[in-house]
């Protein structure tokens, strides 16, 4: 059964509708079995009576992209955290701005969402679009779309893994908190010495150190390789010149083919050793404390819409988004407690809604109005809460935890609170065995395969199994592993590109119209490196007459639902115990929360600071808003 | 070797696009050999491998920036002493940096922390009155942009005029503080 709390089901022919008897289908009841938080007044009465209670408050979370502000409450008695709280704190509001205009507009407007994958929101703009209008890119278009999206995620991985999350693992910042965590690495051989050359964990450690150690240093120098293969295809970084409705724009030959490959064979050394330094990573803290497979811990609920379409597959239409998610490379699909439950896009799609209770919005249904997409064109049901049905209302207002206090709205699927990410989609992959053929990859049902070609390491297979225990380390491990992945399908993309400039085949779009007349509905399923990316689009007589973006941050740093249901971050923070070698408060860093919060590789909202009353506008302005709703 | 002169900022924020706008401008002129008019407003890391392939000997950038104690439309040149700031600081400027900030402060640490940034280089910042979207200057702003454009004309053709330059911290020497 797909879902088992929205009210839907399925004829013999899997087609979905309303279970019959229900006066309000979407009223308000939250996921069965999900964990709720105490509420604030519960905890306002532990911090009075409990001098050993406190409040702790991270503003803002540093080493993460954007806005993001989190309050805790840690009984540093049972060292464990009791309420925590995700806030974006700056307002992004694409979904306002693009109503009213042309459509393609999109493409350049959105693309500022990000500071680092412009790339990946100019191309699911693009995509929305092609579906509203009916364009299909033609096979080369697709194949360097993917390969151009590849480069953009090959530069995302390594930035978070040695920028941002890695300095968390560095000696530097164990050594602070943990000093005989460091004292054990420097006596702990490392497992794959062959690979990264480091014979304990400590000199690996002291490797991982900000500004100095030489893997920081080394993974500055791969974002530039991954950017100029990126820049040979979209002609700037981050935000692409290049991205159109039907393809791309940009004129490929065997020069420019050779140009990528030079740079992407870099990766199939760097793949290896960055997988097995988180292995390593991963296996020293869990040998040195099996606590640590606590830190970040969730429910395994998560979601992605999969990436890297097959030229095959993708024909821009929603009638056919079902076999065009099942083709891609990497599976789209919702897991719920460590259940794959379906990999197709109308499912996915129609268990999507977007609640507010708890963010800086007016609500826009739930007043018993019918809601102006009540099913979608193969005649699914659709919640009033759903991203097409969505009106974004933006009230600003004072931070109240029982009330509002934040930016990020709580997306919910099936009315489960959901975590996206790059390792969303290794495990969809891993478990449902439709990805296509490769001599590259497999997927064997538990685990996935990558077989790294030669360089100056020898050839060899890896394997990312499916984690038995869900925490930070595995979501790095699953982001490094992720590496290695999105480094073969790239060269996949780049031999069948190839196989096309022989044969001649040198398009790489379809010439397409606006059409001026009637409503016409689009969405662009694909991701960003961070994971999870859709952008709906309703069209009317030309102009946008709404577009919702919902990013992997917006799943990701939700706020509590009504009924008590923690966001992802929060839900990861209220179930780390804290493992910092400090029994006084003043002392204490936070760095297991820390090492959970950035685990997510958070991505916060920041494009557009407009502050209600003073028009604002903080010198974070155009970096990442991959977490903001709006 | 030669002269970098870099326009930073954000294109259609208004006063915040001035020094794009001045470069922009500037780009149209002719210029001596060896002087070299860019728009800078872009990853610091990517900037930092421009400077080191090009080597420049020395740097003029311009930029508008919201500092204290400072009136609308204010122009503030001087060289930077290049002190950086903390480990910590230039971590996050790091962060900012590989993020998608854009902003002189930011640019100037990453590029100064992993070499690149000439060691003579001259900042002019002009203080910004509005700060929203748009495509015009404030008329405080509008009123200072040809100066600064002979400003830094100046200071990329006159070695002397740059080095006569008060020697300063990031932000200058404030009216407040002098």
């Amino acid at each position: 059964m797909c879902f088992k709390n929205l009210p839907v089901e399925f004829d013999s022919a899997g087609k979905a509708f309303l279970k019959a008897g229900v006066a309000n289908p979407y009223e308000w009841k939250g996921a069965v079995g999900a964990p709720t938080q105490l509420t604030h007044d519960k905890i306002e009465t532990l911090l009075r009576k409990n001098g050993h209670i406190k409040s702790v408050d991270f503003d803002p979370v540093t080493r993460v992209a954007g806005a993001l502000a989190f309050h805790s409450v840690v009984d540093f008695k049972e060292r464990k955290v009791i309420e925590a709280r995700s806030m974006a704190t700056l307002f992004r509001g694409y979904e306002v701005i693009m109503v009213g205009r042309d459509p393609r507009d999109a493409i350049f407007i959105t693309s500022r969402a990000c500071g680092v994958c412009g790339g990946v929101h100019s191309a699911t703009a693009a995509m929305a679009i092609e579906m509203a209008i009916g364009c299909k890119p033609p096979p080369l278009g697709i194949l360097v779309r993917n390969l151009s999206l590849a480069f953009e995620f090959l530069y995302d991985h390594p930035l978070h893994l040695h920028l941002l999350a890695g300095p968390d693992y560095s000696a530097a910042i164990v050594g602070a908190t943990n000093p005989s965590l460091l004292a054990r690495a420097k006596k702990t051989e490392a497992r794959h010495t062959e690979f990264h050359g480091y014979r304990t964990m400590g000199d690996l450690m002291e490797d991982l150190n900000p500004l100095t150690g030489k893997l920081y240093l080394e993974a500055l120098h791969m974002t530039r390789v991954a950017r100029e293969a990126y820049v040979l295809l979209c002609g700037k970084y981050p935000h692409p010149q290049t991205m159109v409705p039907g393809g791309m724009s940009t004129t490929v030959t065997l020069t420019v083919m050779s140009e990528m490959a030079t740079r992407l064979v870099q990766f199939f050394d760097y793949g290896k050793k960055v997988a097995l330094i988180w292995d390593d990573i991963t296996e020293f803290f869990y040998e040195a404390d099996p606590g640590y497979k606590k830190v970040g811990t969730r429910r395994a609920s998560m979601i992605d819409t999969g990436i890297f379409d097959h030229p095959d597959g993708y024909d821009a239409t929603y009638a056919n988004a079902g076999q065009t998610g099942e083709m891609r490379w990497l599976t789209p699909g919702a897991i719920v407690d460590g259940k794959l439950v379906t990999t197709d896009m109308h499912r996915l799609n129609m268990g999507i809604e977007e609640f507010v209770e708890h963010s800086y919005y007016e609500e826009w249904a739930g007043n018993g109005s019918t809601p102006k997409f009540p099913k979608d064109e193969m005649g699914n049901p659709l919640s009033p809460w759903h991203p097409w049905n969505k009106i974004t209302k933006p009230r600003p207002s004072g931070q109240n935890w029982k009330e509002k206090y934040t930016w990020d709205t709580a997306p919910r699927w099936d009315r489960n609170s959901m975590e996206a990410g790059a390792y969303a989609r290794l495990w969809n992959t891993a478990l449902a065995q439709k990805a296509p053929k490769s001599d590259f990859f497999e997927s064997t049902g538990h685990s996935l395969k990558v077989r790294l070609p030669k360089g100056a390491l020898p050839e060899v297979e890896i394997e990312w199994k499916v984690p038995t225990d869900w925490n930070a380390f595995e979501r790095n491990r699953g982001r490094a592993y992720c590496l290695a992945y999105t480094t073969m399908v790239a060269w996949e993309n780049w031999r069948l590109a190839m196989e096309r400039l022989k044969i001649g085949d040198t398009k790489v779009s379809t010439p397409f119209e606006i059409p001026k007349k009637g409503e016409h509905l689009g969405c662009g399923y694909w991701g960003a490196g961070r994971g999870y990316l859709t952008h709906h689009l309703v069209l009317d007589r030309g102009a946008v007459s709404n577009y919702q973006i919902i990013t992997p941050s917006t799943w990701n740093a939700s706020p509590t639902d009504q009924s008590g249901q923690p966001g992802p971050y929060e839900e990861a923070v209220l179930n780390t115990p804290l493992l910092e070698e400090t029994d006084d408060p003043k002392q204490f860093k936070g760095i297991d929360i820390l090492r959970a919060l950035r685990s997510f590789d958070p991505c916060m909202p920041c494009t557009t600071h407009i502050h209600s009353e003073g028009g604002v506008i903080t010198r974070e302005i155009n970096t990442c808003a991959c977490g903001a709703d709006d | 070797m030669g002269v970098l002169v870099g326009g930073l900022g954000y294109r259609n924020l208004r006063d915040h696009s001035i020094g794009i706008a001045v470069s922009d401008t500037l780009m149209e002129r002719g210029w001596p050999q060896g002087i070299c008019v860019e728009d800078v407003s872009y990853n610091p890391v990517a900037l930092v491998e421009h400077l080191k392939e090009e080597k420049f000997e020395r740097a003029v950038i311009v930029a508008a920036v919201q500092r204290p104690g400072r009136v609308p439309g204010e122009v503030t040149a001087y060289r930077w002493d290049g002190k950086l700031p903390s480990d910590e600081l230039i971590q996050a400027a790091v962060v900012d940096a590989v993020t998608g900030v854009i902003f002189l402060d930011n640019t100037l640490i990453v590029t100064r922390h992993f070499g690149g940034l000439p060691e003579t280089t001259a900042v002019v910042e002009i203080e910004p009155e509005v700060h929203e979207f748009g495509e015009s200057f404030s008329a405080a702003v509008a009123a200072t942009f040809e100066t600064v454009c002979e400003l830094v004309t100046t200071l990329a053709v006159d070695p002397q005029a740059l080095l006569a330059l008060p020697r300063a911290p990031l932000g200058g020497v404030s009216r407040e503080r002098a």
